[in-house]
């Protein structure tokens, strides 16, 4: 497509110019366009459905890991009573869910731990992103739709 | 059938047909990003996903490129989030963790 154009240099960047398209690096090599597609419809779908805001965090918990997860949380943004946050350590085999005040009345303890436990059966098995994708799921379903997000 | 063709037939043929097939078998495996395998260690930059705000337009955020959701910064890059947040903490926290 544009690989005849590419043939004769235009380079006209300088130190302080942003990257051109070609130059840029591959963005993540964690996962595929394609696994980072279903992890954004996911998470903006959940959120979207349930009025809560859901984020995701893969990474190292470092050893307290629900004490690192709670830090984050609260960096998390946005409405914190109404937030969850996913947060999953592939390297430890962990995952923590926390949910703010207002979230776990929603979104009880015991419908947290059975998201948990469909996602630790997919990780377990190495499918991060299918998992991840139905704890997700799993959780928005528990948490429901709520009546001012009902279109009349 | 002279000796040409006989190397052809039985031994160039059945050559190029194995070769072509173990082509096909080892060359689309090649591409394959690492899976993640339990127990593997994990030695990933973290990433933080948030979902897009509900005003913003969907397919916007798709047009630029970018498959994944919009990433929060989560290690030292990431004061600007925690100044950003001082108000309610949301305590008292739920929630559950899990190992596998």
């Amino acid at each position: 497509m544009t690989g005849a154009l590419e043939v004769t240099s235009h380079d006209t960047a300088t130190r302080d110019t942003a990257p051109t398209r070609t130059d840029e690096s591959v963005p993540d090599s964690l996962f595929s366009y394609r696994e980072l597609l279903r992890l954004d419809e996911a998470l903006t779908m959940s959120s979207r459905e349930t009025g809560l805001r859901f984020t995701l965090y893969i990474g190292d918990l470092g050893p307290q890991t629900r004490a690192r997860a709670e830090e984050l949380f609260g960096r998390s943004g946005g409405d914190l009573a109404e937030s969850v946050l996913l947060a999953v350590s592939p390297g430890q085999r962990v995952v923590e869910v926390v949910t703010g005040a207002a979230a776990s009345r929603r979104l009880p303890d015991r419908a947290c731990a059975l998201a948990v436990l469909s996602m630790t059966n997919s990780f377990g098995s190495g499918d991060l992103v299918g998992g991840i994708v139905n704890g997700l799921r799993q959780l928005s379903d528990q948490a429901g739709h709520p009546r001012h997000l009902r279109p009349h | 059938m002279t000796v040409v063709e006989t190397i052809l037939v039985y031994a160039v043929a059945p050559l190029a047909v194995f070769l072509l097939l173990a082509l096909l078998t080892l060359v689309p495996g090649r591409r394959r990003r690492p899976r993640y395998k339990p127990g593997q260690p994990w030695d990933h930059e973290p990433v933080w996903y948030a979902p897009h705000e509900a005003g913003s337009g969907h397919d916007s955020a798709h047009a630029d490129g970018h498959g994944g959701a919009r990433a929060l910064t989560a290690g030292h890059g990431g004061a600007h989030a925690l100044t950003a947040a001082p108000q309610a903490t949301g305590r008292p926290h739920g929630g559950a963790r899990g190992t596998w």
